[in-house]
C-alpha cells in the first residue's frame, strides 16, 4: 500500500494539473485565461514524461567515466528528456502564434472576452 | 450548463487516476520501458542510446546525442516548425492595412 502510494502520488499532482489545465481551457471566457489554461495542460504532459523518465539509484543521462554505461539502470531513461525538448520548443512555437492572434483579434474588435466577441462578430 | 462542464471535468480527472492506478510506480526499474527487451521482445531503444551513444558519438550528454545525431532529422523538422511559426506571427502582425475600407 505504501508502495502504490510512493509511486504514484506524483501522477495524482500531475493529473490535478491536467484537470486545471483543461478547466481554463473550457470553463474561462477571457481568451488570454484559455491560452494559460492551455499552457499549463502542457506543462503537465511535459512533467508526466519526466516522471515516467526517472529511476531509482541513477544519475542524470550525462556519461561519466566512473559511472559506466554497460548498466543501463545507472543512467535515466534519456529518451523522454529528449522529446519533451522538442515538445517545449513546439508549445513555444504554438504560444506565440496563438499571441499573435490574441493581438489581431483584440485590434479588430476590441475585446478578448468570449461572450462579447460573438456578440462583437454578428 | 455550467455544472455540465464540471461533471465533464471530474469525470476525466476520476477516469485519469483509475488510469494512472494501472501504470508502473515512479521510477520503477522492471517497468516495461526501463527494461532491456519490451515485452513483445524487441530491443529498449532508450537502453541501446544508453549502452552506444558515446560509442556512437562521443559527446557525454546522452540528450544531445539523440537530438543532434540519432534523432537528426527529426530536430530539422522542429527547425521548419518554429521558422513557420516565426513566418506567420509576422504575416499575421505587419499585415499591411486596407485604406479604403472601414474597420468594425
Amino acid at each position: 500500500m505504501l508502495d502504490f502510494l510512493l509511486g504514484h502520488y506524483a501522477y495524482w499532482f500531475i493529473l490535478a494539473l491536467l484537470t486545471i489545465g483543461l478547466y481554463g481551457m473550457i470553463m474561462k471566457r477571457n481568451l488570454v485565461k484559455k491560452l494559460v489554461g492551455m499552457t499549463i495542460l502542457q506543462s503537465a504532459i511535459i512533467l508526466f514524461w519526466v516522471v515516467i523518465a526517472s529511476k531509482w539509484n541513477a544519475t542524470v543521462p550525462v556519461i561519466v567515466p566512473e559511472i559506466p554505461c554497460s548498466q543501463a539502470a545507472n543512467y535515466i531513461n534519456p529518451l523522454p528528456h529528449t522529446l519533451m525538448l522538442t515538445a517545449i520548443v513546439v508549445g513555444v512555437a504554438t504560444l506565440g502564434v496563438a499571441l499573435a492572434l490574441l493581438i489581431i483579434i483584440y485590434r479588430n474588435y476590441k475585446t478578448l472576452e468570449e461572450n462579447v466577441l460573438i456578440d462583437r462578430m454578428k | 450548463m455550467k455544472w455540465i462542464n464540471f461533471l465533464l471535468l471530474a469525470a476525466f480527472l476520476g477516469l485519469m487516476l483509475y488510469a494512472a492506478a494501472g501504470l508502473p510506480g515512479r521510477a520503477d526499474l522492471n517497468a516495461p520501458f526501463n527494461r532491456d527487451f519490451s515485452p513483445a521482445g524487441t530491443p529498449n531503444a532508450a537502453n541501446y542510446y544508453i549502452h552506444n551513444a558515446y560509442k556512437d558519438a562521443h559527446t557525454p550528454n546522452i540528450v544531445t546525442v539523440v537530438l543532434a545525431d540519432y534523432r537528426g532529422y527529426d530536430t530539422l523538422g522542429e527547425e521548419t516548425v518554429i521558422l513557420t511559426a516565426g513566418l506567420i506571427c509576422f504575416l499575421i502582425l505587419f499585415r499591411p492595412e486596407k485604406k479604403n475600407h472601414a474597420t468594425v
